[in-house]
């Protein structure tokens, strides 16, 4: 601790801060326009100057100042004022007066600073720099002639970011931020809106919508990935304006422009039910009653059985939880799944065959009450954890990790949080960076290495890696208790490195380089995502990776875990909160955990487990007995997400009644018997789990306008199926599930389970898994179906936002393919496959190798899903359409 | 329409990697006369820097210009001692002649005029250059003497 005093305090503050942030954090006022505590600081406006003794007679910026002992430190003096008073002069020579029309006005530090410093006159002349204003790029508009080049966008965008998609042109006097280019082509985050203290950049959705001082803020979670990242949205009216991050500022263009799905002319406000084949608008007890009397007639016939449930990864923990309960103690089975089932509920498997399932011991119920969304779970002394849960990694210790390798995922796309960690990670000087993927991401360009391999080769890839490490350090050893370690390196090195690397498409010298990497690292860390996981065989894909984190990992250094990509915002909580077959919540066995439930909820918990998703698809497919008659779905649109289209809606058909609860009319909507319209986003109460454990909570902010929260819901279907459940609100709901939820002890708002209290002892045993590859279908080009940045599934695409940065699909394809197509940028190409076919407009792009084209999922007019079988590759012939 | 070939040519003198920035930027410049925008998008992607910073330099060095340049291109000194010793009017007669302001290119893409703070030879001042060339101790009357060694 550093001991000096500022305006005659006397403070102690930590080594290395600087004079600017100890004042800050001391409640003490100084002036001050480039710096921003999301950056680092530059000392490029020089208005945080202060007088330091002992120190040069000449002001020193505050900014960039470290503290040191026996500082004297004087912030407010005649002379300082002047000075800061003539450099925001000279800011102004150039400023136009927009204050009256300019977005930022009440809200701006050249204000602010303005009036501050009482500046009322401006005496100084200069050349007029000619008015730039780019009218032109999307969602954001720039106008040169307000900007105060302090830089702040510029470094937000290059080193949080990771963009670097705008930064100053010329110099000097005539310093003015571009692009390269107009329009602005970029991430389309928005971050360096909100990061520009001044009105030069001008967030298009929000522009003259509202004054600042007029809007209403209320904190609330994203709800478009499993970042979970924690925002404002500003109402005015109710009506949402803008959506804004405190802090960091960051956030991905979905969440900051996202927020139109709330207000899209699709959303359902009233309920449907079916007459005649149609489905018409119904009152919520008309509805209801038809829901209960459809789904009471099958229960009556063929038995409680033969409803299964399928919850969503969009809907709160609180819904998920009830909706678990109504199947597990209302209908007394476990057939229940999320459409999770086919990527991150894969990952969760994997990982508990290779590290085992979860344990907690040494956690009691506390006496005390706890706040709203806190578990009653206390954390002993002596708290012990093992099992898959343990190690999944904490993303704010992303970046103490030494070595990241990231495997078939394209993380910014996928979940841009993981990027801005990864970001934060390559200012370490020992930091090492393996990307692997058979696509060019965005990452390639920070990497040390890139690993280029053949779609669907991750297992050979894994193997090559593998050995690559046993062959960098002879005789090593896991680092943690592996069981079969022997055995497993035997089955291993009977194929050659070089054989894997040619089978996977990749260099040996790449292999034995990344071996290295892996082999000396003291944290390393694993990100894979829905590249991985939604293959077919996406299960034993995430067994190879567990093998190898067995193999690597030291768990006990901060950032050395496994990161998977949950996709959607509550992914990690649905499955979580037991909406799976074989889990009760908090992934409790259903053989020995049931008792606890059975006791709370007065009713006996099946210790049968339910059938899969996929399971319960095949009986449709196959016809047999034990096919569910009715479904019920929490969101969860089958239609659009799971691989093969055609079969699940044909499967689909073959239920008997099915009830829906969403807020669009979905393509699974479409086929139900009833329609429940529910409340999204801002219209919310109640928590996610993010995909690092993290509880986020939720606000509701506007009115449902129509429609109803999900578990409000499930309380009156449940309630007329003869099984009442009675809560007021979501925080009831969450007390009771914490409860019964001893792993997530400790947890609440904005913290992580497991509790980092808790000791962890892991071990794992090496598990073998398959090494065929196969990809489904015949053409000469292999189709990937992926995630884009600019959605979230397919609901974004109901809002302007999104829409405007990918306004459809587009079929991702290298230049010399297309060439050979001869088709250009733009044009449509016909792609079709074993199972169907959609024509697309290419985009031609280096970043796809050849043989190779991508095709993002997220658009119902051109469902990806038209073309693929049982997986997220296959193959497909192109022709131009 | 982007001619690959010639710019190829120019990048297979280098290894590629982001350091070849500024180097290439001026073969391009020299052989083109200006930065061509495809040009330096292949410029980006070829050595993995962001197109933002290809940019940042290519408008921070002033021997650098986005706009095609003429054949020749001119300028005139108006440091401190060309300022003095009639820097200024030698441009004025400069810009007459080729009828266009510092800055501009003539019509016919023959001639670019561009104003420089010291060419570094004030003994001899005033100073204009052409291309590499310097001409020293200028006088307007020189003015068109010098011009008509360059116009076609
Ligand atoms: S919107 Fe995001 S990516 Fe685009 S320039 Fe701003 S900070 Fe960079
Ligand atoms: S646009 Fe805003 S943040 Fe960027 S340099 Fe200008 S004033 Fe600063
Ligand atoms: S979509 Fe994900 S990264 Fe983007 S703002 Fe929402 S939670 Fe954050
Ligand atoms: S805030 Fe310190 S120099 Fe700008
Ligand atoms: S001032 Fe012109 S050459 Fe120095």
């Amino acid at each position: 601790m550093i001991n000096l005093t500022i305006d005659g305090k006397a403070l102690q503050v930590k080594k290395g801060k600087t004079i600017l942030e100890a004042a800050l954090a001391n409640g003490i006022h100084i002036p001050h326009l480039c710096y921003h505590p999301a950056i680092k600081a530059i000392g490029s406006c020089r208005i945080c100057v202060v007088e330091v003794k002992p120190g040069p007679p000449r002001p020193q910026p505050a900014c960039t100042t470290t503290v040191a002992e026996g500082m004297e430190v004087i912030t407010q003096s005649e002379r300082l004022q002047d000075l800061r008073r003539e450099l925001v002069k000279f800011i102004l020579v150039n400023h136009p007066l927009d204050c009256p029309w300019c977005d930022k006005a009440g809200e701006c530090l050249l204000q602010d600073l303005t009036h501050e410093l009482g500046i009322d006159v401006v005496d100084y002349e200069a050349v007029k720099v000619p008015p730039h204003i780019d009218y032109e790029s999307r969602l954001i508009e720039r106008y040169a002639t307000r900007c105060v080049t302090c830089g702040r966008c510029v470094r937000v965008c290059r080193d949080r970011v990771g963009a670097s998609a705008i930064n100053f042109e010329s110099r000097g006097y005539f310093t003015e931020l571009g692009c390269g280019h107009v329009p602005l082509e970029c991430e389309f985050c928005g971050t360096c809106i909100d990061i520009c203290p001044v009105g030069a950049l001008i967030n298009k959705l929000f522009k003259y919508t509202a004054r600042s001082w007029e809007l209403t803020k209320t904190k609330t979670v994203c709800p478009y990935c499993g970042g979970g990242c924690n925002y404002e949205v500003h109402t005015k009216n109710g009506h949402i304006h803008r959506v804004r991050s405190q802090g960091s500022l960051l956030l991905c263009g979905r969440g900051r422009f996202g927020f139109g799905v709330l207000e899209a002319p699709e959303r359902l406000h009233q309920p449907l039910i079916k007459k005649d084949g149609q489905l018409v608008a119904a009152t919520w007890d008309e509805a209801l009653d038809y829901a209960a009397r459809g789904l009471k007639e099958v229960i009556d016939n063929a038995g409680p059985d033969a409803l299964y449930g399928i919850g969503s990864p969009r809907a709160t923990n609180e819904a998920s939880f009830l909706f678990q309960k109504l199947i597990r103690a209302g209908l007394g089975h476990n057939n229940l799944d999320s459409p999770a089932r086919y990527n991150f509920a894969r990952a969760l498997a994997g990982i508990a065959a290779v590290f085992g399932e979860a344990q907690v011991s040494g956690v009691a119920l506390g006496s005390v009450k706890k706040g709203v969304y806190q578990s009653p779970w206390e954390v002993q002394e002596e708290a012990k954890g093992s099992g898959f849960p343990f190690v999944l990694g904490n993303a704010h210790h992303l970046s103490h990790a030494d070595v990241i390798l990231i495997v078939g995922a394209d993380v910014t796309p996928e979940m841009p949080t993981y990027g801005w960690r990864i970001m934060d990670a390559l200012k370490n000087e020992n930091f090492r960076l393996v990307v692997a993927n058979p696509r060019k991401t965005k990452f390639d360009r920070y990497a040390n290495l890139n690993l280029r391999y053949q779609p669907g080769s991750e297992r050979l890839l894994l193997i090559g890696l593998m050995e690559a490490v046993l062959e960098a350090q002879p005789g090593y050893s896991p680092h943690l208790e592996a069981e079969g370690f022997e055995d497993f390196k035997k089955t291993l090195l009977k194929t050659s490195l070089s054989k894997v690397a040619k089978q996977a498409g990749v260099k040996d010298a790449d292999l034995r380089q990344a071996g290295k990497l892996l082999a000396q690292a003291q944290a390393p860390a694993i990100i894979f995502g829905h590249d991985l996981m939604a293959q077919e065989q996406g299960q034993d894909n995430v067994i190879a990776v567990a093998d190898l984190f067995l193999l690597i990992g030291q768990p006990c250094n901060k950032g050395s875990a496994l990161y998977p990509i949950a996709e959607k915002n509550n992914t990690r909580g649905v499955c979580d909160v037991g909406v799976m077959p074989n889990y009760l919540p908090g992934y409790q066995s259903l053989a020995e955990g049931g008792g606890a439930f059975a006791k709370l909820w007065g009713k006996p918990v099946s210790d049968k487990p339910g059938v899969t998703l996929e399971e319960m698809l095949d009986q449709l497919e196959n016809n047999e007995p034990e096919a569910p008659r009715a479904l019920y779905l929490l969101g969860g649109d089958l239609v659009r997400l799971l691989p093969n289209r055609q079969r699940t809606e044909r499967l689909l058909q073959k239920v008997r009644f099915m009830v829906v609860q969403d807020a669009f009319l979905t393509d699974t909507a479409r086929l139900a018997d009833v329609v429940l319209p529910v409340a999204i986003h801002a219209e919310l109460d109640g928590t996610y789990t993010s995909t690092d454990g993290r509880l986020g909570c939720l606000q509701a902010a506007l009115s449902p306008n129509g429609t109803r929260p999900d578990w409000q819901i499930i309380t009156e279907l449940s309630q007329r199926l003869g099984y009442p459940m009675k809560y007021g609100s979501a925080p009831a709901i969450f007390a009771e599930m914490v409860q019964l939820m001893p792993i997530w002890a400790g947890i609440k708002e904005g913290h992580r389970w497991p509790h980092k209290k808790i000791s962890v002892s892991l071990n794992g045993k090496f598990v073998p898994f398959s090494t065929e590859i196969s990809i489904p279908g015949e053409g000469k080009y292999t189709l990937i179906v992926g995630k884009t940045l600019a959605h979230s599934g397919s609901y974004t695409t109901h809002a302007h936002g999104p829409q405007t940065i990918m306004p459809g699909a587009e079929l991702k394809i290298n230049p010399a393919d297309a060439q050979a197509l001869k088709v250009n940028e733009g044009e449509p190409v016909k792609i079709s496959s074993t199972q169907g076919e959609i024509t697309v407009p290419i985009a031609v792009t280096v970043e796809i190798p050849r043989g190779v084209v991508f095709l993002a999922d997220h658009f119902s007019d051109t469902p990806a899903n038209l073309l693929t079988s049982n997986s997220n590759l296959c193959r497909v012939q192109l022709q131009k359409g | 329409m982007m001619d690959v070939e010639r710019l190829e040519t120019i990048l297979t003198q280098y290894e590629g990697y982001p350091q070849d920035l500024i180097p290439i930027l001026q073969d391009i410049q020299d052989q083109y006369h200006y930065l061509p925008k495809d040009e330096l998008k292949v410029v980006a992607q070829r050595l993995n820097v962001p197109l933002t910073k290809v940019y940042s330099v290519a408008t921070f060095y002033k021997m650098f210009s986005l706009v095609p340049k003429g054949r020749h291109e001119l300028r005139v000194c108006l440091g401190t001692t060309c300022h003095l010793k009639g820097g200024q009017r030698l441009l004025e007669s400069v810009s007459s002649h080729l009828g266009i302001e510092p800055g501009y290119t003539t019509a016919d893409m023959q001639f670019s005029l561009e104003t420089v703070g010291c060419l570094g030879s004030c003994a001899q001042a005033p100073v204009m250059m052409v291309d590499d060339k310097y001409y020293a101790r200028m006088t307007i009357d020189k003015v068109t003497k010098v011009l008509k060694l360059y116009k076609e």
